[in-house]
């Protein structure tokens, strides 16, 4: 089953997603919705049956509701059908989440991973010793442990 | 439909089972390797995709009930704290791994004489560090020698970047006076052997595109196929076939791609299907003989299953700590707790590991391997925006303790798609282990605010990781004894004279550290055990 959205339901669902992932304008950081997360949605609804009626049900109690949607009206979709909205919540941090211009504003290369990667200075051996001087200072660690014979290891 | 006998036939193209293969080539015994999964080319791997992260909740899960590809097997973990995770394919897990690469210490071999608790193996540490050696120098593995926690060794390469957060914490851990160490890692921090050193991707769950990790695809695998060794992919096998007469396994039978069943005839079988993976295909193959599971008469097949329970504490630093870069699992490991001292209130211990942080989906889903997505609405801007970049975290890895009411069993319903049993987990956590947990909870948290964070986050419930079943061991364990173990003290079974078992479920006890590096070099130890009795391997 997917959706055949009326320009209704999407306006909803947009609202929706905005509440859920909300903007920061301070940081030029899109809402869900206005992002458009809620083609991701749809591709998913398009994919799994169950998600697609869940959905369905959500947006019909949310249009009963109220005419705004707001953080109170989100917050009762949640309590009146927490299945499924445990099941929109986590399909819009997938679709949101997984657009490369969306980690950027979080601190996270846009890019693939491979094969760039991201340089990482590796310490230098002078580094290494100095930070790791306490804990050889403190000579060996592990315990004396008898060896099948009875007699003990070379350990210390 | 049967195929030409062959000297020895390996069960399980992964970690343990690529190391056997390594060390009998030198026999120039014909070697024939069934692997269930297909063999990936590097440029499957998600992580060259721009939307790499969703590959994590799909066809890339580490949860085989999650990824339902057709190599996978279902588990039902309903009676278990914890659901096991692994890789069906050639590379087994280490293709989704996170390469920490841990020794056990001396002490894990002889819990019982020390600590009176679980048993002691029928080798040491010592018998064992010139295998780890080798196989540290066959995978690649970058550390820092002089680790006072151990007894010296040099690992091949230097360590990898301990990045900000490793130094942050390594601050926290020297104000404290704690002992702490780079992490030993099977990743490249120089180009080695052919292999292109690591780029600090962070995304090692995903399949290393790089062919820094040292997964047996990159490592072991190239060179045994150059050298004639036979890998049939796609090909499950359904049981262990025995002689009624001798006693002795004469083979398997195996499910190919072509959808057909088929009898591989073979001298000695190796199993190396880790810890969940071995005692179902023993206890799928029942005979006359052993109608309780083949090599079962000591009714130990499945029993004392060990996971490393785990707990996650992190702190909120005042600036980002870029724990996105970098390999993810590993910075530093402490082991200030790892030894017995009774006044903690519990025998064994823990260590501390510093993962990274993980991706912003990941994180907002929960976490890697949990499934509690953060708050939404004005709460999920705040923690996306003034805590995720500021987090450096410590994971609680607690050794388990061998029960031998936590076990393997078959499921009597379900089924994986060639219509063979699936294994159930019928495991619960051990008091001992519950103290460690809210001890390392409560030590970690002292850290962090030791390192400077200005804030420290824990789960506020004694629930552990649901997706921590990485590390299964204990289902086939060693020892001297016939009635209370499975493999003798060189992985051969009691019960069956040319059956071996070189994965993770030999372990006696679980240490409290990654266990690959310790199943691969149980896997050469055993491989020269076979080569130094060949003479008279099966009297």
């Amino acid at each position: 089953m997917s959706i055949n959205w009326t320009v209704q339901q999407r306006a909803t669902l947009d609202a929706i997603l905005d509440v859920l992932i909300p903007a920061n304008p301070d940081k030029h950081i899109p809402g869900a919705g206005e992002f458009g997360t809620a083609e991701f949605i749809l591709m998913q609804t398009a994919k799994i049956a169950s998600f697609a009626s869940a959905i369905a049900a959500l947006l019909d109690r949310a249009g009963e509701l109220a005419g705004n949607i707001t953080p109170n009206v989100v917050r009762q979709l949640e309590s009146e059908q927490p299945e499924a909205f445990r099941a929109l919540l986590v399909e819009t941090y997938k679709g949101y989440y997984s657009r490369a211009e969306i980690r950027p504003l979080v601190g996270v290369g846009a890019h693939p991973v491979h094969p760039l990667g991201y340089d990482v200075a590796p310490e230098s051996a002078e580094d290494l010793a100095a930070l790791t001087a306490p804990v050889r200072a403190r000579g060996p660690l592990y315990r004396r442990t008898p060896n099948r014979g009875g007699g003990q290891s070379d350990a210390p | 439909m049967p195929h030409d006998p062959v000297d020895v036939l390996i069960v399980g193209a992964g970690a343990s089972g690529a190391a056997i293969a390594w060390s009998l080539l030198e026999t120039r015994m014909r070697i024939l390797c069934l692997e269930q999964g297909p063999h990936l080319h590097d440029k499957d791997f998600p992580s060259r995709r721009e939307d790499y992260e969703l590959a994590r909740y799909d066809t890339f899960s580490c949860d085989p009930n999650v990824r339902k590809l057709k190599q996978d097997y279902p588990i039902n973990s309903t009676d278990s704290c914890i659901t096991p995770v692994n890789w069906n394919g050639v590379g087994g897990s280490t293709i989704n791994f996170l390469g920490h690469w841990p020794r056990m210490r001396p002490s894990d071999f002889r819990t019982k004489t020390l600590d009176g608790v679980g048993d002691d193996w029928p080798v040491d540490y010592e018998t064992l560090a010139p295998f780890y050696d080798m196989n540290d120098a066959n995978t690649g593995v970058s550390g820092l020698a002089g680790n006072p926690a151990y007894p010296d060794y040099t690992p091949p390469l230097p360590p990898i970047p301990m990045g900000k957060l490793g130094r942050t914490l390594a601050s926290g851990f020297n104000e404290l006076e704690w002992h702490w160490w780079p992490s030993d890692v099977s990743i490249l921090s120089r180009d080695y052997d052919g292999r292109q050193k690591c780029v600090n991707a962070g995304t090692c769950d995903l399949g290393c595109a790089a062919g820094a990790k040292g997964g047996t695809n990159f490592t072991y695998w190239p060179i045994l196929e150059n050298a004639g060794v036979e890998l049939r992919t796609e090909c499950r096998v359904r049981e262990v076939l025995v002689d009624p007469e001798t006693g002795f396994a004469t083979g398997v039978l195996y499910h190919g791609p072509d959808g057909q069943l088929h009898e591989q005839k073979a001298e000695l079988v190796v199993l190396a299907c880790n810890g969940v993976g071995t005692p179902r295909l023993l206890l799928n193959s029942t005979s006359k003989l052993f109608p309780e599971g083949l090599a079962n008469r000591s009714d130990m097949v499945g029993r004392n299953l060990m996971f490393h329970p785990l707990t996650g504490v992190a702190g909120v630093f005042d600036e980002p700590m870029l724990g996105h870069e970098g390999p993810m699992a590993c910075s530093i490991l402490s082991q200030e707790f790892y030894e017995s001292d009774p006044s903690r209130g519990f025998v064994r211990g823990y260590g501390l590991h510093s993962g990274r942080s993980t991706t912003p989906m990941t994180y907002a889903l929960g976490g890697y391997g949990i499934d509690n997505p953060i708050p939404w609405g004005a709460e999920h801007r705040k923690v996306m925006d003034n805590i995720y970049p500021y987090l450096a975290g410590l994971t609680v890895v607690t050794e388990d303790l061998p029960e031998a009411h936590n076990r393997v069993t078959l499921d009597p319903e379900l089924t994986d798609s060639d219509g063979i049993p699936a294994p159930k987990i019928t495991y619960r956590l051990g008091e001992n282990t519950q103290r460690m947990l809210k001890h390392g909870e409560a030590r970690a948290t002292e850290l962090l605010r030791a390192a400077g964070a200005r804030d420290v986050l824990t789960k506020g419930d004694d629930s552990v990781w649901w997706r921590a079943g990485w590390h299964q061991m204990g289902t086939c364990r060693m020892g001297d004894d016939p009635e209370t173990s499975v493999v003798n003290g060189w992985g051969r079974c009691h019960d069956v004279k040319n059956l071996f078992i070189v994965d993770g479920s030999i372990f006696v006890t679980a240490g409290a550290v990654n266990p690959t590096s310790t199943i691969q070099a149980l896997a050469l130890y055993v491989g020269d055990c076979i080569k130094t009795n060949i003479a008279t391997l099966f009297d």
